[in-house]
Order: C-alpha cells, then sequence, then structure tokens
C-alpha cells in the first residue's frame, strides 16, 4: 500500500510539472475507483462519464495543490470526485425515488459500509456506524451517497426538516467523537 | 455570520463533505475556506475521516472513450465549435425575476464595455472579454479557454471590492432559463481560474453572454442574481 502510495504521489509530482505520460498513468491507477464513485454518487453513466473527466481535469491543473494533510492521492481525487459529482445531483434537479430509498434502508439490507474490506480506517468508521442510532446512521448514509440534502433526507424519511437536520449534526458530532482525529 | 466558533467549525465543515451543506451556504463556506487555513484543516480532516465511504464503492471500469475525450478536453481544441447566437441577447431583456431594468441603468451609469482585439500572445482557440468602467478603465479580463473549459477572472489593478459588505458576482446568461453563477470576482489585482462543466461550458459558447451583479458579501443568498446588473460583456473569438 505504501509503495502504490509513493508511486501516485510521484506520478501527481509529475502531473504538476506537466507530464502527460504520468498523467495517463496516474489515470490508469487510479480512474476504476473514481469512476466507481462516481456511478454510486451519480448512477448514471453519462453523468458518472462527465464528472469523471471533470474531476481529472481539476487533477491536471491542481497537482501542485496536493499534500499529505488531505490524505492518500486517492483521497485527494476522490474528495474531487465527490464535489463534482454533488454539483451535478444539484444541478440534474431531478425527483429522486424517495421511496425506493426510504426502503431500502428501512430493510435493513447490508449497506455499502458492510460490503467494505478490513482495512483499519474502514473497520473504525464501520464500528462507529454501528454503534451511531440507526436514524443518524440512516440519514448520513443516504446524504452520503445520495447526495440527498437536508430537504431531501426529510422527504424521503418522512420527518420535519429540522429533525432531520438535527439528526445529520447529531451523527457527525457522535461521529466525530468515536473516530477522532 | 463568520464561523469563528471551533465547534461550529466542525459542524460545518463535516456538512460540507457531507454534501448537506448547500447552495449558497455551500459558497459561503468555500469563501471562508479560502480565507482560513483552520477551516481548510477541518475540511481535510473529515475528507480523511469519510475516505472509507469512497473506498467501499466497487471499482469500475470507465467508458471506453473516456480518457480520449479527457485529453482532447485538456490538450486539444474540438474541431468546430457552435456558432454565436444571433439571439444571445435577447433572453435577459425580458427576464424579470431580477430586475434587469434597474441593472442596465445602472451598466448605463456605471460601464461600458468593449470587445478586445486579438492580442498578440492569445492562446489559441480562446474566447476573451474585457470589462470596462466608467473611464474606460479595464476592470476584469475574462478569459475562456475551449480546450480545457478553464475560464481565467483577471482584476486589474485597482478594482477595489464593491464594499465592505458587498461583492461582484458572475453570471452566465444562457440563450433561455435562468442566469448561471459562475463565481465571486476577484479585486485588486487577483486572478481566479475556474473549471467550467460540461454543460455551462455548452452554454457559454451558445449565449457568449456574461453579467457581474452586485450581491451580499460572499455571492447571492439564492443561487439566483439578487442585487443590480452593474456590467455586462459577451466573449468574443480570439
Amino acid at each position: 500500500m505504501a509503495a502504490r502510495e509513493s508511486m501516485l504521489v510521484d506520478q501527481l509530482a509529475k502531473v504538476a510539472q506537466g507530464d502527460r505520460a504520468a498523467f495517463s498513468d496516474l489515470y490508469q491507477q487510479t480512474s476504476r475507483a473514481v469512476y466507481g464513485q462516481c456511478m454510486q454518487l451519480l448512477r448514471d453513466n453519462d453523468e458518472a462519464n462527465d464528472v469523471l473527466q471533470e474531476t481529472y481535469i481539476q487533477v491536471w491543473h491542481h497537482a501542485g495543490e496536493y499534500h499529505a494533510d488531505r490524505g492518500s492521492v486517492l483521497t485527494w481525487m476522490m474528495s474531487i470526485c465527490r464535489y463534482r459529482g454533488l454539483d451535478a445531483i444539484r444541478r440534474r434537479r431531478r425527483d429522486v425515488e424517495f421511496d425506493s430509498v426510504a426502503q431500502n434502508h428501512a430493510c435493513e439490507k447490508p449497506g455499502p459500509m458492510q460490503n467494505a474490506g478490513d482495512m483499519v480506517d474502514r473497520q473504525r468508521l464501520s464500528d462507529c456506524l454501528r454503534d451511531l442510532d440507526e436514524r443518524y446512521r440512516n440519514s448520513i448514509e443516504m446524504a452520503y451517497f445520495r447526495g440527498f440534502t437536508h430537504q431531501e433526507l426529510a422527504v424521503a424519511m418522512g420527518q420535519p426538516l429540522g429533525t432531520t437536520k438535527s439528526w445529520v449534526r447529531r451523527g457527525l458530532n457522535v461521529l466525530r467523537q468515536c473516530l477522532g482525529s | 455570520m463568520k464561523p469563528d466558533n471551533p465547534e461550529r467549525n466542525h459542524a460545518l465543515a463535516a456538512e460540507y463533505v457531507l454534501g448537506t451543506l448547500h447552495g449558497a451556504a455551500r459558497k459561503r463556506f468555500e469563501r471562508w475556506m479560502m480565507l482560513s487555513p483552520k477551516l481548510r484543516r477541518q475540511v481535510w480532516l473529515w475528507e480523511r475521516r469519510l475516505q472509507p465511504f469512497n473506498e467501499s464503492a466497487p471499482s469500475m471500469q470507465p467508458p471506453a472513450g473516456a480518457w480520449d475525450a479527457l485529453e482532447r478536453r485538456l490538450f486539444s481544441a474540438p474541431e468546430t465549435a457552435p456558432e454565436p447566437h444571433a439571439g444571445a441577447a435577447a433572453w435577459w431583456q425580458s427576464a424579470l425575476p431580477w430586475r434587469w431594468t434597474t441593472g442596465i441603468a445602472v451598466a448605463g451609469l456605471m460601464a461600458l464595455l468593449i470587445w478586445t482585439p486579438v492580442p498578440p500572445k492569445a492562446p489559441e482557440n480562446a474566447l476573451v472579454g474585457v470589462v470596462q468602467g466608467t473611464q474606460a478603465q479595464p476592470l476584469w479580463v475574462l478569459n475562456a479557454s475551449r480546450g480545457d473549459h478553464s475560464l481565467t477572472l483577471r482584476s486589474l489593478p485597482p478594482t477595489l471590492p464593491a464594499s465592505d459588505d458587498q461583492d461582484y458576482e458572475l453570471w452566465l446568461l444562457p440563450e433561455s432559463g435562468v442566469p448561471i453563477s459562475l463565481s465571486v470576482l476577484p479585486t485588486e489585482g487577483a486572478e481566479l481560474r475556474i473549471t467550467l462543466n460540461h454543460e455551462q461550458v455548452k452554454q457559454l459558447l451558445q449565449s457568449r453572454s456574461l453579467a457581474i451583479s452586485l450581491e451580499p458579501h460572499g455571492g447571492s443568498p439564492t443561487g439566483q442574481p439578487t442585487g443590480p446588473v452593474v456590467y455586462q460583456t459577451q466573449l468574443v473569438d480570439l
């Protein structure tokens, strides 16, 4: 893992200097993970493709701004992808399938985290989520994985806006205490 | 209200990363992030905390043409671009929701806009617009690149902030539909480069029309223009 991260940092440093071959290598190494995240959030091939390209355009222009405080290279790239994906969702302004989403979360199907591997960070987050009040956990997962706003969460969960806002806020606060820094 | 309270910083940073902070509040927060290293670090911390969520997404092979399309967008220009639309100016003249009439009156008092000729070292396949003030002094230079979908907003000294509690906000005026916020404009010689998304590029190439309105500090709180339009411009080919 450390060797891979070191390789990605090297590639990114070269990208910051305008090295197109390194950019191609970086794309080969990371695009499957980034595209997977695009699809998870957007669930639309065309939009995911567009956000994938926007992500790498931003990586090309801002490679020199990466530093270790941002997390791993992939964490940084996925954050870019996520923010561009959220922008796309907000632009889309389509009606979301609140009922089906609410049902999914109500029927105790394993969430995406249950499929995660055994890495320490994943395990910590998974443990913290498991200990979280179910309402808080559902709110956070729906916001993260579907890009729901407070208002959309309220509709999806059939609760007043203030209630879902409070669930998200409390859930994040408990997560912060559990995960620490 | 600025996030000067540590607990509130934590909460806002968390909701920014989660995505539940949106609209005008999100834009305000992004502006605060530009000003506050402490706030940026909070955001990075939350990005790392929630990264395992990202890793739980199954990897997927991107579409076969994605890399080629990306290379075209970054490193070469499309063969042809949509022609500017003859009726581009008509839309906003009838768009009442944000008081264009007032805006145009203010614009008449405050500014003249001209198109620049081709500068000697201009990059290929670019569009440019210059916003000038009442004394014909250039205030901002806007450069758009078809190649990488970037829009560079450069303020020319001594372009000053609108006031302590107001900012200039740049809007893309589509041929139809509502204005699209692009950015709060830099001042005092600062330069800002933004990357437009596919839809914004499409709209900009069709209408080429931009407007600048006066908005509360940090940008419009509604996502639509609330203040008068003080300048307007159209991009022209270099």
